[in-house]
């Protein structure tokens, strides 16, 4: 398994690092940023796909909410329409994961690569020569210079871990999904918070020649979220006054959605109309999208809002 | 509660790719990283042989027997990797460190003489150390030939190349060659370090050049053999034949025939003067990393994987001479020293020094290096 592990995909990023590196200048840390380009760009639809199956998961939220409420005793029949609701809604649940699977041979494969390409010890560098094909460019090359910008590709480098940290906080940030369930909210903070403090973390122990890959990356990653998306997501809302007291609105209206899923005998004669026209009115980004609370074609329904109590005209609430 | 249930199997598919991340990432850190351990040569002085053990020991073995003549001298606070041969000169062992230091050890006494530099380190030294003229010169990390004073160690001179230097210095009259990264071979006059004339191959230089016959022979890592005027530089020729690896390895001469070791496995004969294949190159099928000697007119060749050749330079047929896989691989060179060869084997953790009668392959004794 590791011998065809190191003939296989180690031998081609290995061989191919070296190879981009000679068209490169012999700079192997803009080699780094170049692989790290290509491998993004092969991963493009796949990353598309998945962005796209997010947002569709985001705006399923009220439509999962409704079926919640419709099949609060059957739970199997529940299950069946949500992943009905999935199928027609053509979003894949697993999708999101795809991408960083695929990833992670990818970095496995590039930290060796790095490891051996850069080797500074001298069994480092004897052991290199087993691995290399038989191209003139590739035993001309060796061995690459260590060197790029202010680090040395091979050591861990602090500002760069940070960088790693940051670029990833910003990249999950603008990803991140509004919810009004608290479980999932506190695990949608803790994946924003937890995954860039565990890659800063690595990137302070790994060669920093990993670390330039995971921040190029991520890079990458926030610029294709935008053309994608179409908008910074929670980045932006989370940035400006406006669309924070609109996604309060949107939260609260939500919270009401499944809070009635829960008592829903109890709310029948409480009612108070809530205006649509408000409700579509509400602008939720700087880049001016809007939500789309019906996540295509959804409308509220009746038993799912709230109506304020019928009042006579004498009755007025008490003033503190 | 479809919902939440959805949600939970969300949270163990986020945790469990944290887990595999951490555990991949972690197990290829572990399985990347690569230990030093060095590969000492050894060298015979008055029927003592010295020899460096991969925990970073010096040690002195009687070349009848192999019996130690001094408890083993540790040369750092912790195991230093020591890549080249020791020197001999007079009373005093002199050894490069990976640690970045040279020492020098009384050869009667086994205690530690001196050190340098004193208070820092420079960067590692994978080259051998060359004792001459009551100088010693080694190339260093840092891209610089240092010499040395013989029996002060201060610095005598210096001199910077465009790259790291791992190639062992070789002395020819007043001139020292020697190797760098920076694809050159430099001619430097061993007085006063000035620089005589360098020449540029296609790649980086880590094998120590062949003086023979006013010509420096020496292999690249463009994977070809070069053969250059000792005295001004000029290139004389290079190989026809163009390796399937890097040239690791200091090549041997005998009889106007050079004998060039290859890490694709293959021994290459060229003819001294022209370059030209004197017979098809022997393939050992394990990359040869190890110098070679030559005794009684036959190249004695060891491959990584633990075998010993003998190469008669008559027929240039190849004849097994011994299997010492039992005691690991072997990079280190090969010393000679009244026909017996001395090898170097090691594994990750331990070593051992074999002594081999040339003619016949048979061990004379064998050691344990790493404990005493």
């Amino acid at each position: 398994m590791g011998e065809l592990w190191n003939a296989g995909p180690m031998a081609l990023m290995l061989n191919g690092l070296i190879a981009l590196s000679h068209y490169l200048f012999g700079s192997f840390g803009l080699t780094i940023i170049v692989l790290t380009v290509i491998i993004r760009a092969c991963m493009y639809p796949l990353t598309a796909k998945q962005l796209r199956s997010s947002q569709a998961m985001q705006a399923l939220q009220p439509k999962i909410a409704e079926l919640q409420k419709k099949y609060a005793r059957d739970k199997q029949r529940l299950a069946e329409e949500q992943m009905k609701l999935y199928k027609e809604s053509g979003v894949s649940p697993a999708g999101c994961a795809v991408p960083m699977i695929i990833q992670m041979p990818i970095w496995i494969a590039l930290y060796q690569s790095i490891v051996r390409v850069l080797a500074v010890v001298p069994e480092g560098l004897l052991n290199l020569s087993r691995y290399l094909w038989s191209w003139s460019i590739v035993y001309s090359m060796l061995p690459l210079d260590n060197n790029f910008l202010w680090f040395n590709l091979m050591m861990p480098d602090i500002p760069l871990a940070v960088l790693v940290g940051v670029t990833m906080w910003l990249s999950q940030k603008m990803v991140t999904p509004v919810t009004t369930d608290p479980q999932q909210r506190s695990q949608s903070q803790m994946m924003l918070w937890m995954m860039p403090l565990l890659f800063g973390f690595m990137a302070m122990s790994f060669p920093s020649g990993l670390a330039l890959y995971w921040v190029v990356s991520n890079v990458i990653s926030i610029v294709m979220q935008y053309f994608v998306l179409g908008s910074w997501g929670s980045l932006a809302r989370s940035t400006a006054r406006g669309p924070v007291v609109a996604d309060k609105q949107y939260l609260k209206r939500i919270t009401q959605v499944e809070k009635t899923s829960a008592d829903i005998g109890a709310v029948e004669a409480d009612i108070v109309e809530t205006s649509p026209t408000k409700e579509e009115g509400l602008d939720y980004g700087v880049s001016g999208d809007k939500r789309q609370v019906g996540g295509g074609g959804y409308l509220p329904s009746p038993r799912g809002i709230r109506r304020q109590p019928k009042r006579s005209k004498h009755h007025r609430p008490k003033r503190r | 509660m479809g919902i939440k249930h959805n949600r939970r199997l969300w949270g163990k598919v986020l945790l469990l790719l944290v887990v595999l991340l951490i555990v991949g990432v972690t197990v290829s850190g572990c399985y990347g990283r690569t230990q030093t351990l060095g590969w000492s040569g050894a060298v015979v002085a008055d029927d003592t042989l010295f020899i460096a053990s991969v925990n970073g020991n010096l040690i002195a073995l009687n070349t009848s027997d192999g019996g130690r003549l001094w408890p083993d001298v540790s040369l750092g606070t912790s195991a230093v990797a020591v890549y080249g041969s020791p020197a001999v000169e007079g009373d005093l062992v002199y050894v490069g460190g990976y640690n970045g230091k040279v020492y020098t050890i009384s050869s009667s006494l086994g205690s530690k003489r001196q050190v340098y530099p004193v208070d820092e380190n420079l960067e590692p030294i994978v080259s051998g150390v060359v004792v001459a003229y009551g100088k010693v010169y080694f190339g260093c990390s840092d891209g610089k030939v240092y010499a040395l004073n013989a029996a002060e160690l201060y610095k005598e001179w210096e001199f910077p190349t465009g790259d790291k230097i791992w190639s062992t210095p070789v002395i020819d009259g007043e001139t020292i060659y020697i190797g760098s990264f920076d694809k050159k071979l430099y001619a430097l006059n061993a007085m006063d370090g000035s620089k005589k004339w360098e020449f540029e191959t296609g790649g980086a230089i880590v094998a120590t050049p062949l003086v023979y016959n006013n010509t420096v022979y020496i292999g690249s890592f463009d994977r070809y053999l070069y053969a250059v005027d000792a005295t001004n530089g000029s290139l004389r020729w290079r190989s026809g034949v163009e390796a399937g690896k890097w040239y690791w390895a200091k090549p041997v001469a005998y009889n106007n025939v050079i004998y060039a070791p290859n890490l694709d496995g293959k021994v290459y004969i060229l003819d001294a003067n022209s370059g030209s294949e004197v017979a098809g190159a022997v393939d050992l099928k394990s990359p040869i990393s190890s110098s070679p000697v030559v005794v009684d007119g036959k190249v004695i060749i060891a491959s990584q994987e633990g075998k010993v050749y003998s190469l008669d330079t008559s027929n240039n047929q190849i004849s097994l001479l011994a299997n010492l896989e039992d005691g690991g691989k072997i990079y280190a060179p090969l010393c000679a020293s009244n026909g017996v060869i001395y090898i170097h084997t090691q594994t990750s953790k331990q070593d051992a020094l074999y002594a081999l009668n040339a003619q016949t392959g048979v061990t004379l004794w064998s050691l344990s290096l790493t404990s005493e």
